[in-house]
């Protein structure tokens, strides 16, 4: 066997955060990001993901009815993430999204007025709160947004359309000068 | 003396003269100046030329109903046509040039239309352009359009920038007059979300036009008050210079902000538009009234006025409007203005109200008042000179220079109607008012047929209140105090048909209709308002009829004898005034025009040197040519030829992958796909053909099991979205008893081909494991360690080329790195990249179908692979409709191959099939090209067809017609699989 030296290559490589007034655009390390599966209803699933949720090793972001992220800006080995899926109840499942996931924080006074260029998700305080996600369309591009502070935000997006988001959202907040 | 600019007054800032040109004329006028108020106080009465007859028009409103004052504003890239002066502001340097005309607004040469005018009526062209029909296209239209017209569009690219946002509030209120300041007001001090906006550069609406006071402010003076407050309020937003252009499904509102329309050079870092999509949860149309026009002859001589847009330029702009001024009313409007002007110093020639009983309200002025008259007539060219006033059968002339008409106020319900519902007439107020019960928006104010400042006040705080209420919210409405001179203008009885007319009376000045047009619409069968609105025009272009379809109804119903309820109304729709393509773009231009999606391997296949191709959102590689080559094909033939000797790198990251896990997941493969799926072992990847309810075939791919209860399944480039969507719908909704879950993990992996005979030679060297033919045969799938434990990747051993062929999943982001890895391992091997042009040869020359052959039509049969289809699953998609008698009838189009007689002939996909002595006619077509290529091992173009009985016709000669580019390739039909029949090389 030949000796091969095998390296990754981030989406959003070559892109430096986009700092404007009231407004930064920044690309989250490439760590982790695993899709779990589950029966809605299923209550075991429901309380592991809440004690995920409760410690600070994982983030959990809401995908949709018995779906969530687990994120994570520490990419995980070959072991770690067999041993995370393995610790998921039975009757759930977990499938890797660390490379089809790209991850971009959005944050400052301006963030939602920047965001409400692209999404129709209400994203006042109090229709989304803190914690709060949901899938959207920005502009053209589907993209799962979480509130992650009162003016940050996290946009999860599939990787091949990462850059052109990125693109966009740079646009969209060309006015924050 | 004309229109001129009073000593004081009004509510422009004096201190701040602004220089303007129009028509290369060097004015001032000031801030706080509509461009028409600019030119009105420069004198210049002449606005702009009709339609069709090129006639004189002068400014007729003060609004956004203006259909006279049309001018293109701007230069170059920013260059505007038909930029209504009343709505645009005056700002320094601005540049407005009349339309329509030539080779000046003042000597018009189409001003000659007016002489043909009796061969110009209502519906001509479709009279008078019938033959010869070859004409119809090279000269009729041309000069029809040439002759008639509006502004020009400039070809120059527009320099600024558009966007688009959404928003979203507990009270949208649209108008931000008395009515909606006060609804704001009330909202907003109650805590709720409000959203309040208005189309003009200032709030405050018809109260910026008044002279009444309202809890002791003035009235100007009462709109800043409420809007400083306003402004404090945080949940409160005040979009001025906006204007709600549409109400859709969802109580979604559409809006343009004319952000930076008003500013000579525009701030690149900002838009110059931003359309808004506001969603409310309550809305509110405050939108006020319009007051509508007298049908006499001549009323469309410049001079002549709508009585509220005197009253507006009077006391907002202070511009009076000559020196001996005539009313024509129907109603009391016109003694209101008749106060506001002779307080003015202002002389009135007369009040001529069509009401015998004279005003309702006290009038205490000096004009004289001729009760129960009319204009028949007014008289002037380029301006007014006199009138003739006609009374008891008898007939005046009075010498005057401005003439200001009131027919009366129509609630403007535009937006209300946008959603289905009908205008209703409401003989009480003379007017057509909005539908009733419209879920999530209410009426209020002059928009209600409320009249007065005090009532509208009131009407806007209930309103609020109610809305808000229906939220959860409690408000107290709020009052503002005493209001002092308060005009109610109460409905009177509209006045349809003016008796003496002689000259042209318009009903729609934009497009130069007149009472004699519709007259002749209704003699000639056009009765109902929708054939007389296409008949004639009237209520088209870009007023789409504000001030023309109540009178255009009222005539109507007056000459068949029935009311306007039973004539009804035509069809509002979005847009209520003209909205620019940019806004409607917004960013969406350039750069941005689309998402791009680009593959893992999109940077390694540029540093290859590929030509890539747009596949919908994706850009894939095409080719990747070589110095020395002299066009595509010629690297093409290279890439197809080396993956047949030696082996070529391909990347399919773009085809859909959906891993599919579950304890009924295999059940649910079952019958989602039409071949038996129940029993592919773990470690076994399998074709699955996927059929629609109808039996037609709907995608095709390869789904791999990979553990007891997860699948990994692979769906065209195309159809990767439609299917995940297919199965969530099975998994949802047709079958939620099996335990399946499903989730997207298409931009996870990279995915890259390694096809020909060398491919297992490259691949073993960056693999930890055996790969030979007894390890990992045919259809084997695996999950695979690379490179010494670095990276776990996935291996399916499929081919799409014919060749000895793996398909190697890697985590998406080491998807350039492993491609790297397996170029440098197949270097010595003689491995190139290979493009989708060389796939597509490959998978031609050994007859595999794509969406060029599964286009919707056919079903397993016609590609010859009947035989997946189960007979012994009880059920699976399609299996019911398949069996329908058409779908097995022998004179199908079956797929077959196809090659020209002569190796150096070609044809095209598309092309059509002819039997060999057939005339080239649709009668005799038998079929299509759906696929072809240059096939370097054939050495001639080979193709794929869909031909009736195709499959049973091998060696057939034909016809390959060519209708479009007239060509004509005589050739024959075959077995659609060109190389390698017998798969010897899939197996090696």
């Amino acid at each position: 066997m030949v000796d091969f030296r095998l390296s990754p290559q981030a989406a959003l490589e070559g892109k430096r955060p986009v700092v404007r007034n009231s407004f930064i655009l920044e690309a989250l390390p490439e760590g982790h990001v695993v899709q779990v599966l589950a029966n809605p209803c299923d209550g075991n699933i429901c309380a592991f993901i809440a004690s995920l949720a409760n410690g600070a090793q994982f983030a959990v972001r809401a995908a949709a009815p018995g779906q969530w992220f687990i994120v994570g800006d520490n990419a995980l080995s070959h072991a770690q993430m067999q041993a995370l899926c393995a610790s998921i109840p039975s009757h759930a499942d977990a499938i890797d999204q660390s490379h089809g996931r790209v991850r971009i924080s959005a944050r400052g006074s301006a963030v939602r007025r920047v965001l409400a260029k692209g999404t129709a998700v209400d994203l006042s305080p109090d229709a989304f709160a803190v914690g709060h996600a949901t899938t959207t369309l920005i502009t053209h591009v589907a993209a799962h947004v979480s509130r992650t502070g009162e003016n940050a935000f996290e946009i999860m997006v599939l990787r091949g359309f990462a850059e052109s988001l990125w693109d966009d959202l740079d646009h969209m907040s060309r006015d924050c000068v | 003396m004309t229109f001129h600019r009073l000593a004081a007054g009004g509510l422009i800032d004096r201190n701040k003269p602004l220089s303007f040109s129009f028509d290369g004329k060097t004015l001032t006028g000031y801030e706080g100046d509509s461009l028409a108020s600019a030119l009105l106080g420069n004198g210049q009465v002449l606005a702009g030329r009709s339609f069709k007859y090129h006639r004189p028009r002068g400014i007729l409103t003060a609004g956004a109903a203006e259909p006279n004052a049309l001018m293109t504003i701007g230069r170059a890239g920013r260059t505007e046509p038909n930029t209504r002066a009343t709505m645009q502001e005056l700002y320094e340097g601005l540049e407005a040039k009349s339309q329509n005309r030539w080779p000046s607004l003042d000597v018009d040469i189409g001003a000659v239309n007016g002489l043909l005018a009796p061969f110009l009526g209502a519906g001509f062209y479709y009279k008078t352009f019938m033959w010869p029909a070859v004409l119809w296209e090279r000269l009729y239209e041309p000069f029809i359009r040439r002759a008639a017209g509006l502004g020009r569009a400039t070809y120059d690219a527009d320099p600024d920038t558009y966007d688009k946002c959404w928003a979203h509030c507990d009270l949208l209120i649209v108008g931000a007059g008395g009515t909606g300041l006060a609804a704001a007001l009330t909202a907003g001090r109650a805590g709720a979300r409000v959203i309040i906006l208005d189309e003009h550069a200032r709030a405050g609406g018809g109260l910026l036009c008044e002279r009444a006071t309202i809890g002791g402010w003035s009235a100007a003076s009462f709109v800043s008050n409420c809007l400083a407050e306003l402004a404090s309020l945080p949940n409160v937003e005040v979009l001025t210079r906006t204007t709600a252009f549409g109400w859709y499904d969802g109580n979604v509102f559409g809006a343009v902000e004319r952000v930076q329309k008003h500013v000579h050079e525009p701030d690149p870092s900002r838009p110059v538009e931003r359309l808004w999509r506001i969603i409310a949860k309550q809305a509110l149309l405050a939108s006020g009234a319009e007051e509508q026009p007298l049908i006499f002859g001549g009323n469309d001589v410049p001079g002549v006025m709508m009585a509220s847009a005197m009253r507006s330029y009077l006391n907002r702009y202070g511009v009076a409007p000559g020196s001996n001024v005539a009313i024509f009313t129907t109603n009391d409007s016109g003694y209101s203005l008749a106060g506001d002007l002779e307080d003015a110093g202002v002389t009135i020639a007369a009040i001529i109200d069509s009401r015998k009983d004279g005003p309702t309200a006290a009038y205490c002025g000096n004009a004289r008042v001729v009760q129960g008259g009319v204009v028949s007539n007014a008289h002037g060219r380029k301006s007014l000179s006199s009138i003739t006033v006609l009374k008891d059968g008898r007939s005046e002339d009075l010498r005057v220079n401005s003439l200001a008409m009131s027919g009366g106020f129509s609630p403007v319900i535009h937006l209300a109607c946008h959603r289905g519902g009908k205008p209703m007439w409401s003989d009480t107020h003379a007017a057509f008012l909005a539908p009733q019960d419209l879920n999530g928006l209410a009426l209020a104010g002059a928009a209600n047929a409320v009249h007065g400042i005090q009532a509208c006040l009131d009407a806007g705080a209930k309103a609020a209140t109610d809305l808000i209420a229906r939220l959860g919210i409690a408000a107290k409405q709020a009052s503002f105090g005493v209001v002092e001179g308060d005009i109610i203008v109460r409905p009177a009885r509209p006045l349809w048909k003016i008796p003496g007319v002689k000259g042209k009376a318009f009903i729609d000045f934009q497009n130069d209709v007149h009472r004699d047009d519709l007259n002749l619409a209704l003699r000639e069968g056009y009765g109902h308002i929708e054939h007389a609105k296409r008949y004639t025009t009237n209520g088209m272009a870009t007023d789409q009829g504000k001030l023309s379809n109540v009178n255009a109804i009222g005539l109507v119903a007056e000459a068949s004898g029935v009311s306007p309820a039973d004539v009804g109304t035509t069809t509002f729709r979005p847009f209520y005034t003209p909205v620019s393509f940019g806004s409607l773009t917004g960013p969406s231009h350039g750069k941005h025009f689309q998402p791009v999606r680009k593959s893992p391997l999109h940077d390694w296949a540029k540093r290859n040197g590929a030509v890539l191709v747009e596949s919908g959102l994706w850009y894939r590689s095409a080719w990747f040519p070589r110095p020395g080559e002299k066009d595509w094909r010629e690297s093409v033939d290279r890439e197809v030829k080396n993956v047949r000797i030696n082996a070529g790198l391909c990347d399919v990251s773009t085809l859909g992958k959906i891993e599919v896990t579950g304890v009924d997941a295999a059940e649910f493969f079952n019958r989602i796909y039409c071949n038996s799926f129940l029993k592919l072992p773990v470690g076994k990847a399998r074709y699955g053909l996927m059929l629609r309810e109808d039996g037609h075939i709907y995608d095709d791919g390869t789904t791999s099991r990979l553990g007891e209860s997860r699948y990994f399944m692979t769906t065209t480039t195309a159809m990767a979205a439609g299917v995940m969507n297919h199965l969530e719908f099975c998994a949802q909704t047709l079958w939620p008893e099996l335990d399946v879950r499903l989730a997207s993990v298409t931009d996870q992996w990279a995915q890259m081909t390694i096809a020909g005979p060398k491919a297992r030679t490259i691949l073993q060297t960056i693999l930890d494991e055996d790969i030979s033919n007894e390890a990992f045969p045919y259809l084997a799938a695996k999950e695979i360690s690379l490179c010494g434990g670095q990276l776990q990747g996935r291996l399916f051993r499929i081919s799409f080329s014919g060749e000895l062929a793996y398909e190697l999943a890697v985590p998406a982001g080491y998807g350039g790195s492993v491609a790297d890895a397996l170029m440098q391992a197949g270097k010595a091997h003689g491995i190139q990249p290979y493009g989708v042009e060389a796939l597509s040869v490959l998978r031609i020359e050994k007859g595999h179908v794509t969406h060029n052959e599964i286009n919707g039509t056919v079903v397993p049969a016609d590609l010859g692979i009947a035989r997946m289809v189960s007979a012994n699953k009880a059920d699976f998609i399609g299996k019911k409709m398949l069996l329908r008698e058409g779908l097995d009838d022998p004179d199908r189009l079956l797929l077959v191959g196809v090659m020209p007689l002569r190796s150096t002939d070609s044809f095209r996909s598309g092309a059509h099939i002819l039997a060999k002595d057939a005339t080239a006619t649709l009668e005799n077509d038998e079929g299509h090209v759906t696929s072809t290529c240059y096939s370097p091992h054939i050495g001639s173009t080979i193709g794929l067809a869909l031909v009736k009985r195709g499959a049973y016709r091998h060696g057939e000669d034909i016809l390959v017609w060519n209708g479009i580019r007239d060509e004509y390739t005589p050739g024959r039909l075959c077995d659609p699989v060109f190389f390698d029949s017998a798969n010897t090389k899939l197996h090696g």
